[in-house]
């Protein structure tokens, strides 16, 4: 998958930090001399090879998915889970604060913001972890032949970003950053209400009302909610296939006035069979086995 | 999510850049001479006001330069300010160029008069007021920022000094800090 910038053309780099404050969250812009700013460009540059030499094309980052420490995914930039994330993108002269690193601890990432000749914009960020961890250590440096203290407040970039962000999609190198720094999770339990109005639309033989009370407690239950509704496969979804797949699947339920109505204790599985998790298979004769994925993906069409 | 506090920094760059600002002022006073000081150490005081600030200007322009201290700015709206420089000459330059610096009382209330004016261009962000940017083909634009609603978005309004004629909403331009409220486009 391309990327719409180029590192060999870029015009402007701007370098920002995020800061966990009492009200709420803030972003502010700091001044940073020449060779941070080539710094900056190489770690950007390194992610989207890092990136590459994963996956060329990546897969859509889907909430419900458990992912490692490093696998390419890219979400839409128009996202509704990239709202955070297309914010800090699309900003336009964010405030500039050269005091931002006064309160190191404070720190929860920091991002490099480029243009290029083209007017393409990338922002660039990372979860800080050594960036606001090295200043609580003594640093040490050779200076000459011997080796002395670094006593002034020190600040270390990582060798690489968490992502990218380009004028189509975020692409994403590490999945928990992305969720980090993106609130994935407050954004996925603040959306149950609306996940569970659109899904209940194109499945109005379901009766998601307890299915949503249960999802506002259980935050694995609303990732699965929100991944169903952005695989947007409920659409055409059979009431009796749907039926058949619980009674497969020992999903407790029951039909009032036409819907189905999920019985307390079932919610999950029934979440796991539209979440397409459930799944059998019969390699020995006359003894079908069923399994859960806590990862899948699609083959062929 | 955006702090509302101005962070504006370069304090001490911004003083220097309002003395430049106020350096016709000097010139004019060391054309006038003063009764009470003798010419060399008047004059030289007033030359070195001209020089040191100026000097300091250029020379911060070449540090934003060098370090390639620039920043990405989209306009929402641009307000070309050369006006500014005719209440600035009327408000400032001529009334104390008719002032009498014929014995101390009057030259003290001068200087302390001077002393308000420095921090109020200070303070308002004003070091950007300068006869020289003129003469040397500049305009000068009040910038605001797009109305996006993004809560990251800057909500401060900025000036460029730049040879631009017009500026349109949308456009991006990347100039050199001078410092937070004011961009140098070179070129």
């Amino acid at each position: 998958m391309p990327l719409n910038f180029r590192f060999d053309r870029i015009r402007s780099t701007s370098f920002g930090v995020g800061h966990e404050d009492d009200e709420a969250d803030s972003f502010s812009l700091v001044p940073v001399d020449a060779e941070v700013q080539n710094a900056l460009a190489e770690m950007a540059q390194g992610t989207w090879e890092a990136i590459q030499g994963l996956d060329i094309d990546g897969t859509e980052y889907q909430p419900s998915e458990k992912y490692g420490s490093q696998e390419y995914v890219f979400l839409p930039l128009a996202s509704d889970l990239a709202a955070r994330l297309r914010q800090l993108h699309e900003a336009a002269n964010m405030e500039l604060n050269a005091q931002a690193l006064s309160h190191p601890a404070s720190l929860f990432c920091y991002f490099a913001s480029f243009l290029d000749q083209s007017d393409n914009r990338l922002t660039a960020v990372r979860r800080a972890t050594q960036f606001k961890g090295i200043v609580k250590s003594r640093l040490v440096q050779f200076i000459t032949d011997s080796m002395k203290l670094v006593e002034d407040d020190t600040f270390k970039l990582d060798r690489d970003f968490d992502m990218l962000i380009d004028s189509e999609r975020v692409h994403i190198l590490r999945p928990s950053g992305f969720e980090a720094i993106g609130q994935l999770q407050e954004a996925i339990c603040a959306a149950v209400p609306a996940n569970i109005l659109e899904i209940g639309r194109e499945m109005e033989f379901v009766d998601f009302a307890s299915i949503g009370e249960y999802a506002q407690r259980h935050p694995r239950a609303a990732r699965y909610l929100a991944s169903i509704r952005a695989q947007r496969e409920t659409q055409n979804i059979s009431p009796n296939l749907l039926t058949a797949a619980c009674r497969k699947y020992a999903i407790q339920f029951q039909q009032t006035n036409g819907r189905i109505v999920v019985m307390p204790g079932s919610e999950m599985e029934f979440l796991n069979v539209l979440d397409r998790r459930m799944y059998e298979l019969e390699l020995v004769e006359g003894r079908p086995e069923r399994y859960r994925a806590s990862s899948r993906q699609r083959l062929g069409n | 999510m955006n702090s509302a506090r101005n962070h504006e920094g370069l304090k001490s760059a911004r003083f220097i850049m309002v003395l430049s600002s106020i350096s016709p002022l000097f010139i004019l006073w060391a054309v006038r001479g003063s009764k009470l000081i003798p010419n060399a150490y008047f004059v030289g005081a007033c030359v070195l006001l001209v020089i040191f600030p100026n000097a300091f200007l250029f020379l911060r322009r070449w540090a934003a330069k060098k370090q390639n201290d620039t920043r990405e700015i989209v306009i929402g709206k641009a307000e070309d300010h050369r006006d500014h420089l005719l209440v600035y000459l009327f408000a400032m330059l001529l009334p104390f160029y008719t002032t009498s610096l014929a014995d101390w009382r009057e030259f003290s209330a001068t200087l302390v008069a001077v002393c308000f004016i420095i921090f109020l261009f200070w303070n308002l962000n004003l070091h950007y007021m300068n006869v020289l940017f003129a003469a040397m083909g500049y305009r000068i634009f009040t910038v605001y920022p797009p109305e996006d609603k993004n809560p990251l978005s800057g909500k401060q309004s900025i000036v460029v000094i730049t040879r631009r004629a017009t500026m349109f909403p949308g456009q991006r331009i990347v100039p050199y800090r001078l410092s937070n409220s004011v961009y140098w486009e070179v070129g």
